[in-house]
């Protein structure tokens, strides 16, 4: 299909254990848009906005409990086509930071520990082409993935996004 | 050519500009994660396990075999050699994983009955 970029402009993660609620406007997901939808995450970003040390525990991991009732993307927050020729999907994927019932971080299934100081650090994950992180349907564990918080550190204002590729 | 190189990821964490992040707050949350501290870069190649796409960091100090899979041809998270060795060797790639869970949902989905 085609690649989409999910961007955070600003947003200050709220730590949390796993399997516990994450806090609305405090971490990113991304929930496949039917039961059957693959989805591939090829690149994770963030960058600092913090105006003093943020040490940030961020991690991307699958949820154990899945979103239930996306909240729609609002200013500053964005889900766009890389490509002007892309067609609009049959089945969107949920790109939300906000649910009426929030996800929980599974505790077994955590993929990525990217942690930084969001005082002035920079991270970027980019998987190689066929070594993306897939995501399945919109069911638990395989069907949505986050970025959050976990606890330890003091998170900071950060600006992140993701690119992913839906099919 | 198809090689083990070229299924590496890309990795890069900044703090060239930052405070960082200590040893002691890594250690603190429990996980595991590279330390970068005030004024450093890492820049790194990153491996994908094959079971679970969990992300790995080749640690370039490491002395024990790395967990490889004959059944994919790809390198695994220590996690899933646990598995792979308490199973007799069976390849679990995460594409069949996927791949049962579709299945299951047609199933239920056609039949009503969770197979899984």
């Amino acid at each position: 299909m085609a690649k989409r970029s999910f961007k955070v402009s600003t947003f200050t993660p709220v730590a949390v254990a796993d399997t516990t609620a994450m806090t609305g406007a405090g971490y990113l997901g991304l929930q496949g848009g039917s039961s059957t939808q693959l989805i591939n995450l090829i690149e994770v970003y963030m960058g600092g906005q913090a105006g003093a040390s943020s040490p940030s525990i961020m991690i991307v991991a699958r949820d154990s409990t899945v979103a239930v009732t996306p909240t729609a993307l609002s200013t500053g927050n964005s889900d766009a086509a890389l490509n002007p020729s892309t067609a609009a999907l049959a089945a969107p994927p949920a790109s939300f930071v906000t649910a009426g019932t929030q996800p929980q971080r599974s505790a077994t299934l955590g993929l990525l520990n990217l942690s930084f100081n969001a005082f002035g650090g920079i991270v970027r994950w980019v998987a190689a082409p066929g070594e993306e992180i897939g995501i399945l349907g919109n069911t638990a564990s395989l069907g949505e993935v986050s970025l959050s918080a976990f606890t330890g550190g003091t998170p900071g204002l950060t600006g992140a996004h993701f690119i992913y590729e839906p099919f | 050519m198809p090689s083990k190189t070229n299924k590496e990821g890309y990795l890069l964490i900044d703090h060239r500009n930052s405070p960082g992040v200590s040893a002691d707050v890594i250690r603190t949350s429990g996980k595991d994660a590279p330390v970068v501290g005030e004024g450093q870069m890492l820049e790194a190649a990153v491996l994908t396990c094959s079971h679970c796409t969990a992300q790995i960091i080749r640690n370039p100090a490491r002395t024990r075999e790395r967990a490889y899979c004959r059944g994919c041809d790809h390198y695994i998270c220590d996690g899933c050699e646990a598995k792979r060795v308490a199973s007799g060797g069976q390849c679990d790639v995460f594409t069949r994983k996927l791949d049962r869970t579709v299945e299951i949902q047609h199933n239920w989905l056609l039949t009503g009955e969770h197979n899984g």
